[in-house]
């Protein structure tokens, strides 16, 4: 049996390394419509397919597969390749794809410039599309395509792997609206700008938008082309303004200057942050005690010099495991009665990767605390833990006694007393002596 | 110059007589057990400024330790001053049920009250 598992153990991690999958499943629907065959995107699903992704195919209006049955998804992330598409199945309108991140199921949902029941579940997600059939446009640089096929720069961005060359694209820009939970991952190129008509005879209308500024202008940097947002659940949806982004054609093409476009890498990229192997972080534990202790006690006492530590794992796709994650710093811990009392920097511990740690005193004030972790950062999955403990006063023997400082205080006391004894002794024994006076004056 | 100054010292030199044929006349007329109640009440009143002195100056905490220490003083001194009515033979006729040595029975069970309290208070 041993001999069994160690000849098995090391072809598991073999497959862990050859397939790099999801932190949170490998199933895929990719809804593709009719005017769209699959193997025009061939390159990008044979990526998915080599990293270990199931992919199952289904057109918008086929009933079967489901995406969701009994409030249960089926599919751990959905490609919904209908820029076009007017109408679906019942079980992926709008309501239902947003019940499907509400069940933390990832979306990739690729949008064009014709109006789609998609491009106003759009606007839900804080994006701003411009007027229906208005694509992006820009002429420069200087290119043998149409003025609707542009070669965008990718800006470094964590998400993206470091020095992706420019990728071809021809869709639709968006602006974008000032939710934190959107994260921006590729931006139109400066000079570009969203027109109704590929030539320029409706230039003026755009001047005088571009004048009147604000609304009515989708031009330049400001707006976006792929963005992504990741729902309070921990789930993800990325709206990409062209499906041709993912295409064969595109990651074929060459650019203006002859180099192989980066819209291959860059499909890869979107699609592993999408669907949660990148920027993936979780806590493993959470634990507290006295400075001077280690076990957890039941509840603490005010000014009580407290340690807490939590252990922040992330997910690594190469082996489809979770790893220490030593790699953030700004990391806070609250220690929250109605307001954090305290708030503070975890730190990374050296000696024990994976681990941040913080030291406080407990404020003086009793109550309930939590320990809170609120960590959102852009493109990072969240990190949410609350954990209650009681904060007691001092019991009536905790107190410090016999302070030096009192001194004073206590001689006084001290001293009254032993005043009043002898007083008392004084007094009687002259009391004595006076009645023996009287007595004898009376005799006399 | 010199009439203010004659004028004031014509001044003082009534009130220091008054303060020195007061104090002749209390060394002279005051039976001596009543001098030595007045002596431990100098005392107390003492030790109770200065206690009220060190919280002022220097700390009061712990301060349930200063209200035991002061209270302590203030009670000894309420205690002692109506001891001292009571057994001062001019009072007589207002106190024409307490005897002498009821009065101090009860000054001496009212003080060890007072200390049993002011030690419960105290540490």
């Amino acid at each position: 049996m041993l001999a069994l598992w160690s000849l098995l153990l090391p072809l598991a991690g073999l497959a862990g390394l050859v397939h790099a999958k999801s932190s949170s499943g490998d199933s895929v629907l990719v809804v593709l419509e009719p005017g769209l065959p699959k193997e025009d995107f061939s390159v990008f699903f044979s990526n998915l397919k080599e990293q270990g992704y199931d992919l199952t195919f289904r057109a918008p209006k086929e009933v079967t597969p489901k995406v969701i049955e009994d409030d249960i998804p089926a599919f751990a992330h959905v490609i919904l390749f209908a820029p076009e598409s007017k109408a679906y199945a019942a079980d992926i309108t709008p309501q239902s794809l947003v019940t499907l991140l509400s069940e933390k199921t990832n979306l990739l949902v690729a949008v064009g410039p014709k109006t789609t029941p998609l491009t106003s579940l759009a606007s839900e997600f804080s994006l701003i599309l411009p007027t229906p059939n208005t694509p992006l446009i820009s002429h420069f640089p200087k290119r043998d395509t149409p003025a609707t096929v542009i070669p965008i720069e990718v800006a470094s961005n964590s998400l993206l792997t470091a020095g992706t060359p420019p990728v071809w694209f021809s869709g639709v820009s968006y602006a974008l609206g000032n939710n934190p939970l959107l994260v921006p991952i590729l931006a139109a190129p400066a000079e570009s700008f969203a027109s109704d008509s590929t030539e320029d005879s409706g230039a003026d209308a755009l001047v005088d938008a571009s004048e009147k500024g604000g609304e009515g202008l989708w031009a330049g940097s400001a707006t976006s082309v792929v963005t992504g947002f990741q729902t309070k659940d921990g789930s993800r949806v990325t709206w990409v303004g062209s499906v041709t982004l993912f295409s064969d054609e595109f990651a074929h093409k060459a650019l203006p200057n002859g180099k192989a476009s980066g819209n291959e890498q860059f499909a890869k990229d979107v699609a592993a942050w999408t669907f949660q192997e990148k920027s993936v972080l979780r806590i493993e534990s959470v634990s507290h005690h006295h400075v001077n202790g280690t076990s957890t006690p039941d509840f603490y006492t005010t000014n009580d010099e407290i340690v807490y530590s939590v252990k922040v794992s992330k997910y690594d796709p190469k082996t489809s495991s979770w790893k220490p994650c030593t790699c953030r710093s700004d990391i806070q811990l609250e220690f929250t009665m109605l307001d954090p009392h305290v708030r503070t920097t975890l730190v990374a511990d050296p000696s024990d990767p994976g681990s941040y740690t913080a030291s406080f005193r407990a404020p003086d004030r009793h109550g309930v605390f939590k320990f809170v972790i609120d960590y959102k950062r852009k493109g990072w999955s969240s990190l949410q833990s609350s954990t209650t403990v009681p904060v007691v006063p001092p019991r009536h023997d905790g107190y410090p006694r016999f302070l030096s400082a009192a001194w004073p205080y206590y001689a006084g006391a001290i001293s009254t007393s032993v005043g009043f004894v002898v007083f008392s002794a004084l007094f009687l024994a002259g009391d004595v002596r006076d009645v023996k006076k009287g007595k004898g004056l009376k005799h006399e | 110059m010199a009439p203010t100054k004659s004028a004031s010292s014509s001044k003082a030199a009534p009130s220091s007589s008054a303060i020195h044929s007061l104090w002749q006349a209390y060394n002279d007329e005051t039976p001596d057990r009543l001098k030595f109640v007045d002596a431990f009440l100098v005392f107390i009143m003492l030790s109770g400024a200065l206690q009220f002195l060190y919280c002022i100056l220097v700390t009061n905490f712990p301060f349930n330790a200063f209200l035991a220490g002061f209270s302590s003083t203030i009670g000894q001194f309420v205690l002692t001053a109506s001891l001292r009515s009571q057994v001062n033979s001019e009072n007589k006729d207002e106190f024409k049920e307490v005897s002498p040595e009821r009065a101090f029975a009860d000054f001496a069970l009212g003080s060890i009250v007072l200390h049993f309290f002011v030690f419960n208070f105290l540490g």
